[in-house]
C-alpha cells in the first residue's frame, strides 16, 4: 500500500489538482455516508446498552443516553453465568489458536520442504477438502463426535454413550486443524530463503532442528495471520457449539447471548450489553492484528 | 527432543555407528514427513474426508439415531426433489442469492474503487467497513433484530420521521427475506471490498492515466476500463459470496427460524430442521449432498477464475 501511495503522489501535481478536485469531495461524501451506515448498527448497540429501559422504549430516537447507566452490564453478568461463559470461550479459542498454528506450521513445513512418495497426491486431496464447507458435514461430524471411543459412556468401539457430545472437548474437536492453515504456512515457507536451512544442515543441524530453530522463530507474520483467523472462527463459531452443547455451564459466548431471548420477550438492554461484551475482544484484537490480514487479502473469502 | 537428534560425532566405535544409522533414519525426509503429518492428516481425514463419504452413505439410508441406519434406496432424494417444503428451501436459497449478490457485489466494488485512492483516513475507513465481518453472526443478528423490532426498533422510528408506517420486518411474509438480505449485504461488504482492493492494485495505473488524458471522465473510466479489467475478480467475488449465502445458518436461526410461512427457509436451515428437529439424519444427509454438489461446482468455477487471473 505504501508503494501504491508513492506512485500516486509522483503524478504531475497540476494535472492531479484540476482533474481530481471535484470527484475527491464526492469520494469523501460517499465514503462517509457508507461508513455511517456500516457502523450505525454498532453505535445503536452501544447506545442501547447504556440506556435505562424508559429511554430504550421511549417515543423518540435518542442517539446518546441522557445518563450513563451501567446497570445493564451488571444485569447481563448476573442473569447469565458470564464468567463461566467467558472462561469456556477463552479456553476453546486458545486451544484452537495454539493447535491450528502448531499443526499448520508442521504440515506446511513438510509440504514446502520435504520430498516423499505420494506428496503431490496427498496435497491435492487436502486441497480438495478446502472446497467442502463445514455446514454440509455437520451430520457425519456430529455422529463421529458422538461415537468417540471411551468418552461420555462409550465403549472402545464408540457405542452406548454420547461420546464428546455436551463436552468442551467436543466443541474444540473440529477446530484443531484447518486446511487453510496448512496452505497458509506452506505458501510462507515456500517463500522463505532455502539457503539458510541448507547451511544449517551442512553444519550438522537435523531436519527437526531446522524446523524448530530456523523456521519457527521466523514465522511470526504467518503465525499472526493464522492466529487471527483461528481466533475469529473459534470465538464467533455458532452452529457447531449449538449442535454439540446442551448444558448452560458449557455454553460459549455466542450461545450465551440467546439467554436474553426469553418467551416473555427479549431483554434488549441486557442483550445489547452482552453483545458489546462478546464483540469488544474481537474488535480490539482485529485492530491490533489487522496488518497481518493485509497480506492475506485474497484468502479472506475462503473461510473454513 | 532436539538433543537426541544432534548428529553424533564421527567415530568408528561400535555403538556410535549404530547411533549414526538410527540418526540417518530419523532424519530422513520420509520419517520427518510422517512424524509431522501424522496428527494433522489424521484429524483432517476424520473431519473432512471421511465425513464426505459417510454423508453420502447416510443419504441412501433411513436413520433416526436410535436404530442403526438401514438402506432406503433413492427415497431420500425422491423426497428432496418432490417435497414442497424442501423445494421451497431450494427456491428460497436461489432467491436469496439473486437478491443479495448483485447489489452486494456492486456496493463492495464501488466502495473499494473509492477507497483505492490516496485519500486521508483510508486505513481508518477500511477498518470501519470491515467491522461487520469481524463481528460474529450472532451479534450482528441480535443488533439487527433490535433495529427491526416492530414497536421500538430504530428502523421503524427512522421511517416514521418521513411518514412511512411501521413495518413488521421479520414477520411479514413479503419483507422477511429482504430484511435478511439487507443484513447479509451489510455483513459481507467488508470481505468483498478487501478482495476488490487487492484486484484494483493489480490494474496498471498507466492504463487509467492514458484514458484520462484521452478525455475519459471518472465514471467512463470506471465502467469502461476498471470493470472489464476486474471481470475475473468480480466473478470470483460473486461465486464466494454465493457460497457464503448457501452456508448462512446463524442469521436465519437468530432472526426468522425459516419463517414466516417458510419464506426464509433455506437449504442449510432445512438440513438443520430435518436432523436436529425431526431426527431425520438420512433426509438431512441427502439435502447436504445436493448442497455440497452445488457448492463444489461454484468453487471449481472460482478456482478456475482465480488461476486464469494469476496466469494472465
Amino acid at each position: 500500500m505504501a508503494a501504491n501511495a508513492s506512485t500516486q503522489s509522483s503524478r504531475p501535481a497540476a494535472f492531479t489538482m484540476r482533474e481530481a478536485q471535484l470527484p475527491l469531495i464526492m469520494t469523501y461524501v460517499l465514503l462517509a455516508i457508507g461508513a455511517v451506515v456500516m457502523i450505525l448498527p454498532f453505535v445503536w448497540m452501544v447506545s442501547t446498552s447504556l440506556k435505562p429501559d424508559r429511554e430504550i422504549f421511549g417515543d423518540s430516537i435518542r442517539w446518546l443516553p441522557n445518563e450513563l447507566d451501567l446497570q445493564n452490564y451488571s444485569d447481563a453478568f448476573e442473569q447469565t453465568n458470564m464468567p463461566r461463559i467467558f472462561a469456556n470461550t477463552v479456553l476453546v479459542t486458545a486451544v484452537a489458536v495454539a493447535s491450528q498454528v502448531l499443526l499448520g506450521s508442521m504440515a506446511g513445513y513438510v509440504f514446502a520442504r520435504l520430498q516423499f512418495r505420494g506428496k503431490s497426491l496427498l496435497f491435492f486431496v487436502l486441497l480438495t477438502t478446502m472446497m467442502v464447507p463445514f455446514e454440509v458435514l455437520i451430520i457425519p461430524v456430529f455422529l463421529l463426535i458422538r461415537a468417540f471411543p471411551l468418552a461420555g459412556g462409550n465403549d472402545i468401539l464408540g457405542q452406548g454413550g454420547t461420546g464428546l457430545i455436551n463436552t468442551l472437548g467436543g466443541v474444540m474437536f473440529p477446530n484443531f486443524v484447518s486446511v487453510f492453515g496448512v496452505f497458509l504456512f506452506r505458501q510462507f515457507y515456500l517463500g522463505f530463503p532455502k539457503e539458510i536451512e541448507e547451511a544449517a544442515i551442512v553444519d550438522g543441524c537435523s531436519r527437526i532442528g531446522v524446523y524448530w530453530r530456523i523456521l519457527i522463530p521466523n514465522s511470526k507474520p504467518v503465525m499472526g495471520t493464522m492466529a487471527l483467523f483461528a481466533f475469529l472462527w473459534s470465538w464467533n463459531d455458532f452452529l457447531w457449539p449449538l449442535v454439540v452443547v446442551k448444558e448452560d455451564s458449557l455454553k460459549t459466548i455466542q450461545l450465551g447471548l440467546s439467554v436474553f431471548d426469553q418467551e416473555q420477550g427479549t431483554a434488549w438492554a441486557e442483550l445489547m450489553a452482552a453483545s458489546v461484551m462478546a464483540v469488544v475482544p474481537v474488535i480490539i484484537l482485529y485492530i491490533f492484528l489487522q496488518r497481518f490480514l493485509v497480506s492475506g487479502g485474497l484468502t479472506s473469502g475462503l473461510k473454513g | 527432543m532436539n538433543h537426541a537428534l544432534q548428529r553424533p560425532p564421527l567415530s568408528s566405535s561400535e555403538p556410535l555407528v549404530w547411533r549414526q544409522r538410527l540418526y540417518r533414519v530419523m532424519n530422513s525426509q520420509a520419517f520427518v514427513a510422517c512424524l509431522f503429518l501424522l496428527v494433522p492428516v489424521a484429524l483432517l481425514a476424520a473431519l473432512k474426508i471421511y465425513p464426505v463419504f459417510y454423508n453420502l452413505f447416510l443419504s441412501f439410508t433411513r436413520y433416526e439415531l436410535f436404530e442403526p441406519p438401514r438402506f432406503y434406496g433413492l427415497k431420500n432424494y425422491n423426497y428432496v426433489f418432490t417435497n414442497s417444503t424442501v423445494r421451497q428451501s431450494i427456491f428460497n436459497t436461489i432467491l436469496f442469492t439473486i437478491e443479495a449478490v448483485p447489489i452486494g457485489t456492486a456496493l463492495a466494488l464501488i466502495i473499494a474503487k473509492l477507497l483505492n485512492q490516496s485519500i486521508r483516513g483510508r486505513v481508518f475507513l477500511r477498518t470501519l467497513y470491515y467491522l461487520p465481518v469481524v463481528s460474529s453472526v450472532v451479534v450482528s443478528a441480535m443488533i439487527w433484530r433490535w433495529i427491526y423490532s416492530p414497536q421500538h426498533g430504530l428502523l421503524n422510528h427512522l421511517l416514521g420521521t418521513v411518514g412511512i408506517p411501521p413495518q413488521n420486518w421479520l414477520n411479514d411474509p413479503n419483507l422477511a427475506l429482504i430484511s435478511l438480505v439487507i443484513v447479509t449485504i451489510w455483513g459481507s461488504i467488508g470481505s468483498n471490498m478487501v478482495i476488490f482492493l487487492a484486484g484494483l492494485q493489480d490494474i496498471p495505473r498507466d492504463i487509467i492515466e492514458a484514458a484520462r488524458v484521452d478525455g475519459a471522465n471518472s465514471l467512463q473510466n470506471f465502467l469502461l476500463i476498471t470493470v472489464p479489467l476486474l471481470r475475473p475478480v468480480i466473478l470470483f467475488v460473486v461465486v464466494t459470496f454465493t457460497i457464503s449465502i448457501f452456508r448462512n445458518f446463524g442469521l436465519i436461526f437468530m432472526l426468522t427460524q425459516g419463517g414466516p410461512f417458510n419464506r426464509t427457509n433455506t437449504m442449510v436451515w432445512e438440513v438443520y430442521q430435518n436432523v436436529f428437529g425431526y431426527l431425520r439424519f438420512g433426509r438431512g444427509a441427502a439435502i447436504s449432498v445436493v448442497m455440497l454438489l452445488i457448492v463444489l461446482v461454484l468453487t471449481m468455477i472460482s478456482f478456475r477464475v482465480l488461476r486464469d487471473r494469476q496466469g494472465a
